[in-house]
Order: C-alpha cells, then structure tokens, then sequence
C-alpha cells in the first residue's frame, strides 16, 4: 500500500514545503517507499517520509507499530526490503551505519562505560581523526551546550540518568551530523526529569537548528517537542501533521483517539453538504458538523474530551450517567454512559462541576464546531 | 518457659556465629597446620617437627622430580588457559548475540565438564583419548584440561557478556566506527576483565587437575598433584607440606586476583 492521499486525508495532506522534498532536493531526509519485512511478516509497509533540513519530526505509534523498524532502518541497523532512503539527496539504503553521518540517542544512554564523558563526547571525533586540540575545544564546547562543565574526567556510572542522556545527546551532536535520531530518550527518566529534558531538547534543537527524527509511544511528548507528527499504526504512517492540525482536525478516528484523546461517537448516518461539512445523526439529533474525508467511508463523530461542557449550548447534546468522577487540581474528568452510544469522557473545570455525583443523570454540549466527523479506521 | 524475642534472637545469633566458627575452624586447621609444618627441618615426617627452618622448600626447588613437575603442570596449565579462552569468546558471542539455532544446547554442552562427575568423565576421556592415539601424550592432556577449564571460562564471560547491551556496539557505529572497531574497542574491551579472571581460573584448575592425570598421564607426564601424590603414596616426604602450601598461597592470589578482575566488568 501506498500512503497516499486518500489515507492522509485533508489536514495530513503535506503542504507544499512538504511536497517540496518528493524530487530528493531540499529534503534532509527522504524515504521512497521503503519496506521491510521480515519473513511474512510486514514490519514497515511502504513508507513514504520527507523530512525538512532543521526540522524535528516525530514518529508516533504504539508499540509494534513499526515505528523503531523505520529508526533501525534510516540509522542502518537493518536493511529495506526494498526502497530508497535519501540523506541530502544521496543514497544511503544500503550503507553501513558508520557511513551515514548520523547521530543518535538510544533511551538507555548507551555510553561507554570504560570511558570518561569527554572521551564518550569525543569517540565520533577521534574516529573523524580531528587533531586532539580541536577535540578538546569542541568537547569543552558540547559540556557548556549540555550544561555539564566541569563533567568531562568523570565517568558515565558517577552521572545521574537525566546528565547521563545528556552526555549522550552531546556525543551525537559533536560531530554535526546530517540527522539526529532519538529512538524515546526519555523512556528510562523519571516524570519531573523527562519534562526537564523535554526543554533542553528543544533548547538545543532551537540553538542547533538540527534535523531530529524522535521516536515515541507518548502522545504528550509528541505534541511537545515536534514540528510535524507522523502517527504509525501496523507499520504504516496513518497521519502526517503539525500538532495543531493532528489535534484539532485529525485525518481518521484512530489519530482521534489515539493522538486526541477523542471519544468517537457511533452515527446513524452522514451525508456530504460541501467539501468539508456534513449532515450527521447522532445520539438522535440531526446536526450538521465539521467533516474531514472523502465521505463515502464509514464514519464516527469524534468529541474531544474538553469540547463537552455542563451548560447548555447548541450543538450535540448527550443525555447519559455519572460512572465515575477524577479531579485534576483546576479540572475534573468525568466518564458518563450514554445510551446507545456507550462510555463518554468529558474534562470539565472543576468548580463548574462540583456538583456531579456518581451515579446521577447529567447533560452535556458539545458546540457541534468543536466535533469533527472522521473516517473510521 | 518462654523466652523473650530479644532472648530467642540473641541465642539464635551465638548459635549461628559458633556454627559458622566450627566450620571454618574445621576447613582451614588442616591447612594452617599444612602451612606450619612446611616448616619441619627434619628429613622425615613428625609432628611435632624436632626442629624448624626452610629444608623443605630448598629440597623442593633444588630436586630435579619437583621441578619438572611443577614446570610440566605450567606447560599445561597456560595452553589449556589461553585454548579456553579461544573456545570460549567467540561461543559466548554465538550464545548471547546470534541466532544461531541450537546455540542454547551449546551453551549447556560447554558445561558439562562441570556437570558430569570427574571419574566417569575420566574414563570416558581415556577411551577417547585411546581412539585417537593420545594417551599418555602432553597433548593429550593439554586437550583432557580444556574441556574441564572451559566451563569456568565460558560462565565468567558468558555472564559478563550478558551485562554488555548490545546498543554500546550500535552506538560506536552510528558515531562512525567500522565494525570492527566497535568490536574491539567496545564490546570486546568491555569484556577483558572477564577473560583475565576466566583465564586465571581455567589455568587454576589445570593446574589442580590430580583425577585426570592418574588416567590418562604416562611415564614422563608427572604433573605437581601427581608428584604429591606419588609421594604420599611411597611413605610421607615431608616436601610435600612444602609444595602444599606453595600451592595454596598460589592458588589463592590467583583465585582473589580472577574474582576482582571478573568482578570489574560491572563497574
């Protein structure tokens, strides 16, 4: 299968600066349907990717979505089953990992343990025979950029997780490779620690101007850190966007609820009004909604979480149960049963909401503006 | 009557500590008083020895049966190191990072020189070593150590290897190393340690090896443990309380040596 437009639809559509990478020029990284398999098994289908010079790309999807398959296969791990895969327009499909100019950042550091952080810093320079004084003045330069001066004699077991990964970015970043590939760096760190790094991440790739390709099963650190989102499921790209455009107008139901967080709601049936509007009966009113898709595919109506609210408003109204009730500090999450449609999950603010009790009927809106209806995947 | 916890827990602790005490007191008084009467001046067993000083050590290095023994068990023991090692590297490679069908059978097949009791190996290993044309040849005894040295070898790096991540290879190619430099300036390095204490155990246990050699040695192949052995079994040459304690002395820096450079992997 090709990821073509019709599985992209509107908002994951590249626009044209997208395009632009397709002929090999202006791309930093490119992949022409590459595909790897392995025996009957299908890990990458078909992949079509065109990554901006300085861009930070994220690749998104749950685990077996092949997702680290594409990773292995851009940093040379593994070789395509087939297509191309460009860096700077050159052919790099079938080169060896050393000859691809490309840094990474695994999530268990992977430093050399028998070797100081400068060393560690050092290794891809050494290997580049650059003369030991630009050495040691570009190391120096990588620990103040990593916020580690004074870190260089010390070794990688003396470091804490969070200075540990930070020694591995600047190993990755000293010799100013093509691409950087993080392969979920911050998987192994701690809550309050992986939104530290989250910000020196994009401190440095803001100072660097670096292309970053990261991989990642967290939707809240997608969101965070990348320029454009590429969703994986089963091994294909299922949505290519911005965060906004994936978050507010996703492409199918499962970058909804996947990526969103949206309840997809069941319609008893949708007709096209104009190219991006659309009659639908839902919950047993007729309203007319925002609409993405070609519209003759099956579709549901997704409602994010923070779109329904207690008080009334026009648009889609859900009659349904209290079944259980979280507070957030200023929100409060509140999952309902509704009739005919099953579990619904709303994020009201709090003080509105202190007067819903498990167990007891209640009403909420969703102006129908703020719902969409998408293809079901 | 009943006793308090505090009470039950401190008659518990005397008993554990006297336990432990007796035990060690019983392993080690025959070696301490091996090590004492090395000592004995005399030219003939007593204990307690009539007079002290270093006789036994000076007959030990002076007499031509000693040192061929000791030179012959060197001979042996350093081959059957560095053979092991050899065996062992790339199999502990083959076991943890291939996908080599079969390589679990492997791994448990280098084991069994440790497994299968000594005296049935034993005698296995002469009717093999007979096939062959072996016996009673230093080759074949250099072969009969190996396979019983290799297991110590393979557990010390296969355990280490097993701590290396695969990723630390990965990283040094991504970075710009060729395959084999990542090999040897990584992984390989990374596993040094673990070879230095596999090699001085394998040479350790050659060295010690006194079941094998009463099997499948020969006129002219007297290893150390055989001489002491032959000794004994003749009447009771006090030299042997000296080659005894030489050995013990040996033995332990060496084991204490192999533990910590096995041990470093880690860090």
């Amino acid at each position: 299968m090709t990821v073509s437009d019709e599985q992209i639809p509107a908002a994951s559509v590249p626009t044209g600066e997208g395009r632009a990478g397709t002929n090999g020029r202006g791309a930093a990284l490119e992949l022409r349907g590459v595909s790897k398999h392995f025996g009957s098994t299908v890990a990458l289908a078909e992949a079509n990717l065109s990554v901006r010079p300085g861009e930070f790309l994220t690749l998104l999807g749950p685990s077996g979505s092949g997702k680290t398959t594409m990773l292995r296969l851009i940093v040379g791990f593994e070789a395509p089953t087939s297509g191309q895969i460009l860096l700077r327009g050159s052919d790099i499909s079938h080169m060896s990992p050393a000859e691809r100019d490309i840094g990474m950042v695994f999530q268990q550091y992977a430093l050399f343990p028998h070797m100081t952080v400068a060393d560690n810093i050092a290794y891809g320079l050494k290997i580049r025979r650059w003369p030991a004084a630009e050495r040691k003045h570009k190391v120096e330069e990588m620990l103040e950029l990593i916020r580690l001066p004074g870190f260089g004699d010390r070794y990688p077991r003396q470091l804490s997780g969070g200075q540990q990964q930070r020694v591995a970015l600047g190993r990755a970043l000293a010799y100013d490779p093509a691409l950087i590939l993080m392969d979920e760096p911050l998987g192994a760190l701690d809550r309050t620690l992986r939104l530290q790094m989250e910000e020196e991440i994009r401190r440095l790739h803001r100072k660097l101007n670096a292309t970053v390709i990261y991989v990642t099963h967290d939707q809240q650190e997608a969101l965070a850190l990348s320029d454009r989102i590429a969703i994986m499921r089963d091994g294909r790209i299922v949505a290519l966007g911005t965060p906004e455009e994936l978050y507010y107008r996703p492409g199918n139901s499962f970058v909804a609820s996947f990526f969103a967080n949206a309840n997809l709601l069941p319609v008893d049936g949708h007709e096209r009004r104009s190219a991006d509007t659309a009659w639908v009966h839902c919950a047993g009113q007729e309203l007319e909604v925002p609409a993405v898709g070609g519209g003759g595919e099956p579709a549901v109506l997704s409602v994010r979480r923070r779109s329904l609210r207690l008080g009334p408003a026009d648009g889609l109204r859900l009659d349904g149960t209290v079944e259980e009730t979280l507070l957030f500090g200023d929100e409060r999450e509140v999952a309902m049963s509704v009739d005919g449609i099953g579990r619904v999950v709303a994020v009201l603010d709090a003080r509105d909401s202190g007067e819903v009790r498990v167990g007891e009927p209640i009403t909420l809106y969703a102006p129908a503006a703020d719902t969409l209806l998408v293809p079901e995947i | 009557m009943r006793l308090s916890p505090r009470t039950s827990d401190r008659i518990t602790r005397i008993a554990g500590f006297v336990t432990v005490t007796l035990a060690a007191a019983f392993l080690l008084a025959p070696v301490l008083l091996t090590a004492v009467l090395s000592f004995s001046n005399d030219p003939y067993f007593g204990v307690p020895p009539d007079t002290w000083g270093f006789r036994q050590y000076e007959t030990l290095f002076t007499d031509q049966i000693w040192r061929d023994a000791l030179m012959l068990s060197l001979k042996i023991a350093l081959p059957v190191g560095l053979l092991s090692a050899v065996i062992a590297v790339p199999a502990v490679f083959a076991i943890h990072r291939s996908r080599l069908p079969g390589r679990n059978v492997l791994h448990v097949g280098g084991l069994a020189g440790i497994i299968i009791p000594i005296s049935a190996f034993a005698v296995a290993m002469y009717g093999v070593l007979a096939d062959f044309g072996l016996l009673g040849t230093y080759a074949g005894l250099v072969l009969a150590n190996t396979v019983l040295a290799l297991p110590l070898m393979l557990v010390v790096t296969s355990a280490a290897l097993s701590r290396i991540p695969v990723e630390l290879e990965l990283a040094a190619m991504v970075t710009g190393a060729s395959r084999a430099r990542a090999w040897f300036g990584i992984t390989l390095r990374l596993l040094a340690p673990a070879m230095i204490g596999g090699f001085v155990l394998a040479v350790v246990t050659s060295f010690d090896e006194a079941v094998f050699i009463n099997f499948i040695g020969g006129p002219g192949l007297t290893t150390l443990p055989k001489a002491i052995l032959d000794s004994a079994r003749l009447g009771v040459d006090p030299v042997i309380m000296a080659v005894a304690t030489l050995l013990m002395v040996a033995t332990s820096i060496l084991m204490i040596l192999a533990l910590k450079f096995a041990r470093s992997t880690d860090e």
